[in-house]
């Protein structure tokens, strides 16, 4: 490609280029040999069962979507808010975004019984379906992603003669059209990306079989740990992409989204209490059992490293100045909000999912054939993803990887000085 | 349909004669009433579905619950020892919550309020079993494996990957006949019948029994109706 840029010249820097893109190739490798794997033995490699019959690979599916926020705050957020400081990191933001909802539509590929059979969404479509809505609004955004990406690089692209720029020029007239674009891109991304996060809560929160789903919390909920991913997660990508010397933006913009990260982490912190008082007070109310779980059962030890390492911890070390303008304890907050979030997710997949809905014994038939003098029926099964859910879930995310560091190299990232 | 023939049909006239619905109003509604004073546990009901609908190991369409805290255990009620049973099958609701959530339409009512499943259209994402209320939904996790093959080919085989449940046995009501557990059950406490018939069987037992429907606060309406047991008055002190 004509486009590759010469400002990677040190060797030191190519090799490690060069290992980290060997990397990212092995572990896709091994996801796909993981994926056919489990497409010649059915989804019984998982450790997914009908009592508990989502598992890590929903879980990623709402935990990229949530990531995908980052590009929505720094580029919709900051345009229509008036966040000029943010312009430097907007394209890398934009196809964090879209490389993020592209890995989340491409989760639910392996979770798929039979995904042979993908096509029968668009012949057999039935919108009553919130997953119909999902994958709708996934597309949509990831279109609108694209077409960010797109505008914000085909200035650049235009003056690189690069086939990227899809025949655009690079004028006066073209800039000042691509800058109306760019308000009515943001314009109806902010819009999308909320709804994409609001559609993703309501797989879950419209479901009247589970109690734990059941609130109106659900999509403000995700809404927040989205902006809590989101935010955390362009804090690291543009850590590393300026690292690389891909970017360059000044110290006190990383100060500035930790200190948007510090608040989006006290209102999920916030929408957290809120539901679990709401469902704790009355003590032996219809969703007491599952918060029974969360606060002291099976799951405390989850719920509590999501309260302590991923929200109190971050909150912290992004809420006092002198810590905010450090840029260690700023990647180490993003991290550990990041994975807060995860864990989080987990749970929701977890606590809503492993217990019967008739609680009574037998409980539910396991679905594959158990070994001699085991029980067939669980009343409640203890999830841990298998070897074959790891392997494929690495593989993907190395995919995003390998698309991410591709995007990195090869389009104009860096804002030119204003 | 293959020349195959269940091992119900195989039987003699009589026992054939039992097995069948009866008059039925011109738009009926299939309920399938469950006698709790009547169910003695024996799962029956459920070994015949598995021949019936040839259900591979491991998957239930239908299971016996034991009311309270553990299997075939009596639990306590108002001083006293119980124990009662909740055979759980397909609830085949009126308002079902599977179907609605469905991306592909591949479980859907039909007319006569049957919730159905299309094993051909099914891509497997298994968002019906996690809306069901009742778990009753069965997901082909691996290849289906059977300790013989009861093969009857009333009921053609699912493919690995979708989802199978409970029909009603509806290709035996397309002959006139009762669902195989409701046949089998030999405390006869499972009664077919037709709800828009308001002298059907099914109608007085709800009525006078006061039937009730499992989970009636979710608002799904199951064509399955449960008898209560009945207090044993002579009992009380």
């Amino acid at each position: 490609m004509s486009t590759i840029s010469a400002t990677a010249a040190v060797p030191r820097r190519t090799t490690g280029r060069t290992i980290w893109i060997g990397l990212l190739l092995l572990g896709f490798a091994a996801g796909v040999g993981a994926w056919i794997y489990q497409l010649t033995q059915g989804l019984a490699v998982t450790n997914m069962r009908n009592p508990t019959m989502w598992g890590l690979y929903i879980t990623l599916f709402m935990f990229f979507v949530g990531l995908s926020a980052g590009g929505l705050i720094v580029a919709s957020a900051g345009r229509l808010f008036g966040g000029e400081r943010l312009k430097p990191i907007v394209r890398v933001a934009v196809l964090e975004a879209t490389v993020a909802v592209m890995l989340a539509a491409l989760f639910l590929l392996p979770d798929m019984g039979r995904p042979d059979r993908l096509w029968h969404l668009f012949r057999y479509p039935h919108f009553r379906s919130p997953m119909m809505w999902d994958i709708t609004v996934v597309i949509a955004y990831f279109i609108i992603s694209l077409i960010y990406v797109w505008v914000y690089t085909r200035h650049d692209n235009a003056e690189r003669r690069s086939w990227l720029a899809f025949g655009t020029t690079n004028t006066p007239a073209s800039a000042r059209r691509d800058d109306r674009m760019k308000w009515v891109l943001a314009a109806v991304g902010l819009p999308v990306a909320i709804l994409l996060h609001s559609i993703t809560a309501w797989i879950f929160g419209l479901q009247i079989s589970r109690a734990f789903w059941f609130t109106a919390l659900m999509a403000p909920m995700f809404v927040t740990s989205a902006l809590v991913s989101g935010t955390a997660l362009v804090i690291l990508i543009v850590t590393v992409v300026r690292r690389v010397g891909r970017i360059s933006f000044p110290d006190d913009l990383r100060a500035l989204l930790a200190k948007l990260l510090a608040v989006f982490v006290a209102v999920e912190a916030f929408m957290v209490f809120s539901e679990m008082l709401t469902a704790a007070y009355n003590g032996a109310s219809f969703e007491a059992d599952p918060i029974a779980r969360m606060l002291s059962g099976r799951f405390s030890p989850l719920f509590w490293f999501e309260i302590a390492v991923g929200l109190l911890v971050p909150f912290v070390l992004l809420v006092v100045p002198k810590w905010r303008f450090k840029p260690a304890a700023v990647v180490v907050a993003s991290v550990l909000a990041v994975l807060g979030i995860f864990v989080h997710r987990f749970n929701i997949v977890l606590n809503g999912l492993t217990f019967a809905t008739v609680p009574y014994a037998p409980g539910v038939a396991i679905g594959t054939p158990q070994p001699v003098g085991t029980d067939s029926f669980a009343l409640s099964l203890a999830y841990y993803p298998s070897w074959v859910e790891w392997v494929v879930a690495l593989g993907l995310v190395c995919l995003g990887g390998l698309i991410f560091t591709a995007g990195v190299m090869w389009l104009p990232l860096r804002e030119k000085a204003h | 349909m293959s020349d195959k023939v269940s091992p119900i049909e195989a039987l003699p006239p009589a026992s054939r004669a039992y097995g069948e619905i009866g008059a039925v109003s011109a738009d009926p509604r299939w309920v399938m009433v469950v006698d709790q004073e009547r169910c003695i546990g024996c799962w029956s009901c459920c070994v015949i579905c598995k021949s019936e609908n040839d259900v591979p190991d491991g998957m239930w369409w239908n299971r016996i619950n034991t009311v309270g805290d553990g299997l075939d255990t009596p639990y306590e009620e108002q001083g006293r020892l119980a124990m009662h049973w909740l055979p759980l099958a397909c609830q085949h609701c009126e308002n079902p919550a599977c179907t609605r959530v469905c991306p592909v339409s591949a479980t859907y009512s039909r007319e006569d309020g049957l919730v159905m499943q299309d094993s051909q259209r099914c891509i497997g994402c298994r968002y019906c079993l996690v809306a069901c209320p009742y778990g009753v939904r069965q997901f082909n996790w691996g290849r289906p494996e059977r300790p013989v093959p009861f093969d009857t080919g009333m009921v053609a085989p699912r493919p690995l990957g979708t989802m199978e449940k409970c029909t009603m046995c509806v290709h035996r009501i397309t002959d006139g006949q009762v669902p195989s557990c409701v046949w089998s059950c030999p405390g006869q406490a499972r009664i077919f019948g037709d709800l828009n018939d308001p002298d059907s069987k099914v109608s007085r037992l709800i009525r006078d029994r006061g039937g009730y429907q499992l989970l009636e606060e979710r608002g799904t309406d199951p064509h399955v109706y449960y008898l209560p047991p009945r207090r044993k008055r002579g009992l009380e002190p």
